[in-house]
């Protein structure tokens, strides 16, 4: 393993968040000869595994540089993406981290649900040799710029708008409240625990800003001109939107679209993406199988945030903890991507480019 | 027929673990015969005369089962030419008469013991008891053979990689299909020749077992004995995906 330890610049924890994502990538494994496994059989194996290495990742920077990862998938049921399921999910999370320390990754991104590892309790990670990151700044970053450049793509003034962000005490819903505070007319903030809302809801009134806040979104949704989904869609149901409501889709799985119960028309767009303009590889090449876009070099920001910070050699705990993230560090990793070639994602859903 | 009403619940659970014994015991016998073939391949004299010992080992697991067995009144069936088990054995015999150690070792401590040791140990806890202490003891001695072919194999995968990644692979497919086809929800080539009656995969929710979960650690088990032996991920998992389900 020593040779790859003194050449792994960076790891990327991930997990897959829908079946047939999962369906495509194993039956993409198997030969040409072999029956398809049905969902079913997958399921009866797949949260057994443990994590492990699936496929080396080669980056380009507009500035010449090149990074080598890996991808690390932690074999987490798409379906227990939520709060009962915790214990198990940490756990998964916590082989996969021994496996990136294993293989001597310098800078590991922990991607999507499994950044609730280093959202918690951070006295683990502070002394290790390798770095870790929730990469939760260059996500937010990309969706509060994103969301700003679809405004004025759609002829819409910010500062005129009442923007929704639905999982607003999370760390990116946290963060993407903090950008838009003093850029929007009024904030409406909706999270699952009352407390924390209650607490995030209480410190904007006293900085004056104008908010209403409940745990029940449909008390929100229809006031909204513009929504921010940063939370996990399982139980999300969004009825009576306003006509051409602005919806930017950043939480997982990015299945918005398939929640929205509404006869008006609505602009969607999958948020908190980033594009590589000097591309990147894998290898073995999964990309036909696990990721599917619209467009080539389509990224995760989390995972793009570990590739930027790779590129800059700079090695450190960058985004970590809840409620951490600060407007100057959204700046400087955003402009750290764009030095390096890397921005805001085409828009794009469900159905192509929108 | 007064041991068995006191020992067993219900007749159901009384089948499933004679079925669970004749399989444990079968097993142990094809480890013992496989170690005792394993000693032909082996020049180095220490080596081979720990496999002597290992064969030794599963004979007195064997017996260990046998003896409980015999206690309880359990109706064990012993088969070693059976669907699975015989065709694991020639799989090894195959290797042993090409004098080929390393895939003999790969089959019989890497791929056998991973499910020997997930299996007992799910099965010693469920049961609980003097037969549940006597699975999980054995799955602790299975786990020595285990890290002993973990170094060896390990020095292996450092001489030449491609070439031992490419072996191991070859090994992977000729007797993990066997194991995955024995141990998928339902047998996909037929009876295993062991169990009494039917398949017991469906009756081992009488003891608190299924299969799924039984197999699904088994799996992750191999899944680890491969990565501490330090076979790619990206490789590994290609080799799990493409296992018969």
């Amino acid at each position: 393993m020593d040779s790859t330890a003194s050449s792994l610049d960076f790891a990327v924890i991930g997990h897959q968040d829908s079946w047939q994502n999962v369906s495509n990538f194993v039956n993409g494994l198997r030969t040409g000869e072999q029956e398809k496994l049905s969902i079913e059989k997958i399921k009866n194996i797949y949260s057994f595994i443990p994590a492990r290495d699936l496929f080396k990742v080669k980056v380009k920077s507009q500035t010449g540089s090149e990074i080598n990862g890996v991808y690390i998938e932690t074999f987490i049921d798409p379906d227990k993406l939520d709060s009962q399921s915790l214990r198990t999910n940490i756990s998964k999370v916590m082989n996969a981290i021994s496996h990136s320390k294993k293989m001597g990754a310098k800078m590991v991104a922990l991607g999507g649900f499994t950044s609730i590892v280093l959202e918690g309790n951070l006295d683990s990670f502070y002394t290790d040799d390798t770095k870790f990151t929730t990469g939760n700044t260059l996500t937010a970053a990309y969706i509060v710029k994103g969301l700003e450049k679809a405004a004025i793509k759609h002829g819409i003034n910010l500062s005129e708008c009442t923007i929704l962000i639905v999982g607003a005490t999370g760390d990116i819903g946290m963060a993407c409240t903090n950008y838009l505070k003093n850029r929007a007319k009024k904030l409406l903030l909706s999270a699952r625990n009352t407390m924390q809302l209650e607490k995030l809801s209480q410190q904007l009134i006293q900085d004056n800003i104008t908010i209403k806040y409940s745990t029940n979104l449909q008390e929100l949704v229809s006031d909204a001109d513009m929504i921010i989904c940063v939370a996990s869609s399982t139980d999300i149901k969004l009825s009576n939107c306003k006509k051409n409501v602005l919806i930017c889709d950043a939480g997982y799985p990015k299945n918005l679209e398939t929640k929205i119960e509404t006869d008006t028309d609505f602009n969607i767009f999958h948020g908190g993406m980033g594009q590589v303009s000097c591309g990147f590889n894998f290898s073995p090449d999964y990309s036909n199988t696990i990721y599917q876009y619209p467009v080539p070099h389509i990224i995760h920001g989390c995972i793009l945030e570990a590739m930027v910070l790779a590129f800059e050699n700079k090695y450190e705990n960058y985004s970590a903890g809840k409620g951490n993230i600060t407007m100057d560090s959204i700046e400087e990793i955003y402009n750290l991507s764009l030095k390096h070639g890397i921005s805001i994602a085409p828009f794009y859903n469900s159905k192509g480019i929108c | 027929m007064e041991t068995l009403q006191i020992e067993f619940k219900t007749i159901e659970e009384f089948n499933v673990i004679s079925d669970v014994f004749s399989q444990a015991i079968t097993g142990e016998l094809i480890g013992m015969a496989n170690f005792a073939l394993l000693t032909e391949t082996i020049d180095d004299p220490h080596e081979k005369m720990e496999a002597v010992e290992h064969a030794n080992s599963e004979r007195m697991h064997a017996e260990g089962f046998m003896a409980y067995a015999k206690k309880t009144g359990l109706k064990v069936n012993i088969n070693m030419h059976g669907e699975y088990w015989g065709n694991v054995h020639k799989q090894f015999l195959s290797y042993a008469q090409k004098n080929d150690f390393i895939a003999c070792l790969i089959i019989q401590e890497v791929i056998l013991e991973s499910f020997a040791i997930s299996m007992y140990t799910d099965v010693g806890n469920a049961l609980g008891g003097e037969a549940g202490k006597l699975f999980l003891s054995i799955a602790e001695e299975e786990k020595e053979h285990l890290e002993h072919s973990s170094h060896l194999l390990q020095a292996e995968l450092k001489k030449d990689a491609t070439a031992f990644i490419k072996k191991f692979e070859e090994v992977h497919f000729s007797c993990m299909t066997i194991l995955a086809q024995f141990s998928a929800t339902t047998d996909l080539r037929g009876h295993c020749g062991v169990c009494n009656g039917d398949c017991m995969k469906g009756s081992l929710h009488h003891i608190g077992l299924n299969i799924i979960n039984l197999r699904g650690n088994a799996l992750a088990l191999y899944a680890q004995a491969l990565d501490n032996i330090g076979i790619p991920g990206e490789k590994s998992i290609v080799w799990i995906a493409q296992l018969p389900a």
